[in-house]
């Protein structure tokens, strides 16, 4: 299986610089209005301990490649380059994970790059197995109202009323 | 020490985020992918304070700029970059920058289509005949040089001294209430300049060199230092240190991001910064928590403070400063316990009437405690490390004569002697009223004035307009006190674009010194000392090639900045290191390394820190630390039944510095609109929804801001952004690029300064605030139609 890479972002540390964001605008050409990676804000407000719950939150949006351009040639992604605050680390999932469990305010993230077009184009998996059977068959005559229903009330429909109305 | 042993290349620390396919090792300038490449450390433009941040400029084979990495070189910055550096493309070749000089008839001032493009030539055939003509009619002295703030070609350069003749150089910022308060304190009590935090800046093997010692503790008082980072001290180092185990104490009127992290966080009234300092001086003497030694071998005053400071225990400055009393007790006991403790203090000690008092308790709590000059504590400059031989102040070119005519040096030479600047105040008075003497012509140096610097903006723009028969503009973009006075506008070269140095925070106690190097080339401009050395020789050529004589503009920054004259050679030999870290040493004062006469101590009268100040008392300040409640604040309670809420203005943000890179599209997204912070049990009050414009108003004007209702601020303070125009909305005269209706100066007095001359009501002032119906948001589609194609 390929190896998966991701991001482990240290929020304890993120301080909203915005570095990131800009960062990934100029490297992918995105406008002001798009970006691979912004940072939203909780706080403050304080805690029942009269502490200041503040914490920045840098995520991936979808348009995040993890700059392959550059780690195709082995180099990290520019948020991780410029990061002021040096929180974010790059490289295969399985050795953030150790990271992630040796330190409290972490996450770890994996984004995936435009999600529908990387579904690729709908192409049905199910081959149809069962070939229809070529078998004579003779109609009833006669339509139903409601065959779901099971009180007498079902009245049968005519089929010369149902003719009638639509001439 | 030889020279080559003082500028040598940078020692590295690699990152550990860093991949291990990087740039680490490579000289100034190499090829890569078709591309070549250039390590640079910039200073300005943009606008920014000396940092030097490392930067590598990706030129292609058309010589166009075509990416900005930060360079892993860099001792500090390691690679990293702030949004401003990272998106120079989009203001290097924004579609509103300005690439070729130009002139307006003087009639046409104000309107944004009257501009005509001219050659340099004209320009300077311009500029030759109105110079003789108003120096011959009113003198030298009529002549005002504003200078902003930060860029080199600002506070930093001798256009007003070598260029012009004039002793009226001017940051027109009221009371000067910007930095300069903070260094005239710690020149007249420890005779020396800014003592920055030691974050081993300067140290080979960094934060784990063996001369250095983790600071513990770190008292970020009245200072943004993420935000401020363009300030001229690399913010983010803050992080560095936490990481590594540094605990934080913070006072502030808003909760910052730092003060969540800090263990003690004194979210005091704005403007009470002294009483609380007195207080915790108190606590560390009465508590006996000072270093015994370095008070009795090395200050001055001690029992005169010690008196003076139970004159304000922390029972009382805690009613002053509306903050708990245990916290007071439990940060002074912190401070004092660190071992080492760094105080980082910013503008709040300048934005005060009363500042210097909040500057003379901060440098106070430095030197009881023992943390002057050492490692990790907080770092002084050597005596050689003047603030003239750098910038700050020149004389040369003037004339002790003319100099003596400096506007305010008769009545505050404390202030206008510590810088070489013409007293503010006094000079809007000057420009008003003709007095002392007429003001006739004037220069912008890096300065957008009627935006960022001056307080009563309006009053300002319309003394400028009245009083100048002249006017030049020298800047990147236009803005609106250009479009508003000037009748030349001359083009300015970004740091991709130019040679030059960099000396970290603003050159004392520096840690790092960079190089600029030219790695492009775009449109007809030129760089600060270029237009000095040119303009100044076409000026007054008696002078500049008979007296100064350099050979050549790069020799004139050689010698500016590095002290040779050896046409450039000096200057290319050493800037190939790009970034080299100073040495340092620590204890100075015990090695005899602070003071021109090579004795130990301190340079001052007594040779000791003075705790009791000789200077201020000479000045006829009072010699000892003094609480004084804000001018305009509850202390005038008719006031505050009409204004009854306190104003705090000027925080930083990321995107911007200062007036700058409105027309960055990119920067702009990060904060579109002017923001005023407001806590919601406030905003709940006065009918205010998160997002909603309102009007602040005070006794001197008013503005319209964007409300964000937040805790950031308490329930009695709101704050606001300052420095707003609107680089997209009509120019001309009287919209003026929207320039004075979210301008938060126009709420802001001249003329509340203190003793010296020194500090303004900024930080703690007093407003009321109302909603209004009427939208401003920026819209972000036409920022970026206008300004978000590259040309």
């Amino acid at each position: 299986m390929m190896t998966q890479y991701g991001l482990l972002i240290d929020y304890e540390y993120c301080t909203n610089c915005g570095s990131c964001q800009v960062t990934c605008q100029e490297e992918h050409d995105y406008s002001a209005s798009e970006t691979g990676i912004k940072v939203l804000v909780d706080g403050p407000w304080k805690t029942r301990e009269g502490h200041w719950n503040f914490n920045n939150w840098p995520v991936v949006t979808d348009l995040c490649d993890l700059c392959a351009a550059r780690t195709a040639k082995g180099k990290e992604p520019m948020c991780v380059h410029h990061c002021l605050a040096n929180i974010i680390t790059y490289g295969p999932v399985e050795d953030l994970a150790i990271k992630l469990s040796t330190k409290t305010k972490q996450f770890l993230v994996v984004p995936q790059y435009d999600p529908i077009a990387a579904r690729g184009p709908f192409v049905s998996k199910n081959k149809g197995a069962h070939k229809a059977a070529h078998i004579e068959v003779q109609g009833t005559g006669k339509a139903n109202y409601a065959v779901h229903r099971h009180d007498t009330k079902v009245d049968e429909i005519s089929v010369e009323d149902v003719d009638a109305t639509e001439n | 020490m030889s020279e080559d042993d003082f500028f040598k290349k940078a020692s590295v620390v690699k990152l550990d985020t860093l991949s291990d396919v990087n740039d680490i090792g490579k000289p100034w300038r190499y090829e890569e992918d078709g591309m070549t490449v250039t390590r640079t450390s910039p200073w300005s433009p943009p606008g920014c304070h000396p940092v030097g941040c490392g930067l590598k400029l990706y030129v292609d084979a058309e010589g166009r700029l075509e990416r900005v990495e930060g360079d892993e070189n860099n001792p500090v910055t390691q690679g990293r970059l702030c949004p401003r550096c990272i998106a120079l493309k989009d203001y290097i070749y924004n579609p509103a920058r300005l690439l070729h000089p130009m002139k307006r008839d003087p009639k046409d001032r104000g309107n944004a289509d009257a501009w005509e493009t001219i050659t340099w030539d004209e320009a300077f055939d311009i500029i030759k005949a109105e110079y003789d003509r108003i120096t011959a009619q009113y003198g030298r002295e009529s002549i005002v040089v504003f200078a902003g703030t930060g860029r080199e070609g600002g506070t930093f350069f001798p256009f007003g001294s070598m260029c012009f003749g004039t002793p009226n150089f001017c940051y027109t910022q009221s009371g000067y209430a910007c930095y300069t308060p903070r260094l005239a304190a710690i020149a007249y009590i420890g005779g020396t300049t800014y003592p920055e935090w030691d974050y081993a800046g300067a140290l080979p093997g960094r934060w784990d060199d063996p001369r250095y010692d983790l600071t513990e503790v770190l008292l970020i008082w009245g200072k943004a230092p993420l935000e401020s980072s363009p300030d001229g001290f690399f913010g983010h180092a803050v992080i560095d240190a936490m990481r590594r185990g540094t605990r934080l104490i913070v006072i502030d009127p808003r909760v910052t991001w730092l003060s969540s992290r800090a263990d003690i966080f004194l979210q005091l009234r704005a403007g009470t910064d002294t009483a609380l300092g007195m207080a915790m001086l108190d606590i560390i003497i009465s508590e006996d928590l000072y270093d015994h030694d370095f008070v009795s071998y090395w200050c001055y005053g001690f029992d005169e403070l010690a008196e003076r400071c139970s004159t304000m225990p922390p029972e009382k400055a805690a009613t002053i400063c509306d903050v708990p009393v245990e916290d007071i007790y439990a940060a002074a006991r912190m401070y004092a316990a660190g071992n080492p403790a760094a105080i980082q203090w910013g503008l709040s000690a300048d934005q005060k009437t009363n500042g210097m008092q909040h500057a003379q308790v901060i440098v106070s709590l430095m030197a009881i405690t023992g943390n002057l000059d050492a490692p990790g504590g907080q770092l002084l400059p050597n005596s050689s490390a003047g603030h003239n031989e750098v910038g700050f102040g020149f004389d040369k070119g003037v004339g002790d004569d003319l100099l003596a005519k400096m506007v305010g040096l008769d009545q505050y030479p404390a202030y206008c002697m510590v810088i070489l600047n013409a007293q503010a105040d006094l000079m809007l008075k000057a420009l008003e009223t003709g007095e002392p003497y007429p003001i006739k012509m004037g220069f912008y140096a890096g300065n957008n004035l009627m935006s960022c610097t001056s307080m009563e903006p309006e009053r300002w723009h319309d003394a400028i307009v009245k009083s100048l028969e002249f006017c030049i503009g020298f800047d990147t973009f236009m803005n609106p006190s250009i479009e508003a006075s000037c009748d030349i506008f001359l083009p300015l070269k970004t740091v991709a674009e130019r040679d030059g140095t960099v000396f970290t925070h603003y050159a004392p106690c520096t840690v790092t010194a960079g190089f600029m190097h030219e790695a492009i080339t775009v449109g007809d401009c030129k760089t600060d000392y270029e237009l000095c050395y040119e303009l100044g020789r076409h000026l007054r050529p008696e002078l500049w090639d008979k007296e100064f004589n350099f050979r050549s503009a790069k020799e004139f920054m050689e010698a500016l900045r590095l002290g040779k004259r050896e046409e450039g050679r000096y200057f290319d030999k050493v800037a190939e290191n790009v970034v080299c870290q100073i040495p340092i040493e620590y204890y100075k004062y015990e090695k005899g390394l602070m003071r021109e006469d090579g004795t130990p101590g301190f340079a001052t009268p007594t040779g000791r820190i003075e705790l009791w100040s000789t200077a201020f008392h000479g000045f006829g300040e009072d010699p000892l630390p003094y609480y004084e409640e804000p001018q305009f604040g509850p202390a005038d309670p008719e006031l505050m039944e009409e204004y009854p809420l306190i104003l705090t203005t000027g925080a930083r943000t990321t995107a911007f510095f200062h007036s700058e890179h409105r027309q960055v599209p990119r920067l702009r997204a990060l904060n579109p609109d002017p923001i005023t912070e407001i806590n919601p049990v406030t905003a709940q009050k006065y009918g205010i929804a998160d997002g909603q414009w309102v009007r602040l108003s005070s006794p001197f004007g008013e503005c319209v801001q964007k409300a964000r209702v937040s805790e950031i601020v308490d329930e009695k303070t709101v704050h606001a952004q300052h420095a707003w125009w609107f680089p997209e909305e009509e120019g001309s005269e009287p919209n003026l690029y929207g320039n004075f209706r979210s301008n938060i100066n126009n709420l802001l007095p001249n003329f509340h300064f203190g003793k010296l001359g020194f500090g303004a009501p900024n930080k703690c002032f007093v407003c009321k605030i109302e909603p209004i119906e009427e939208s401003y948001d920026t819209d972000m589609t036409e920022v970026w139609d206008k300004f978000g194609k590259l040309v």
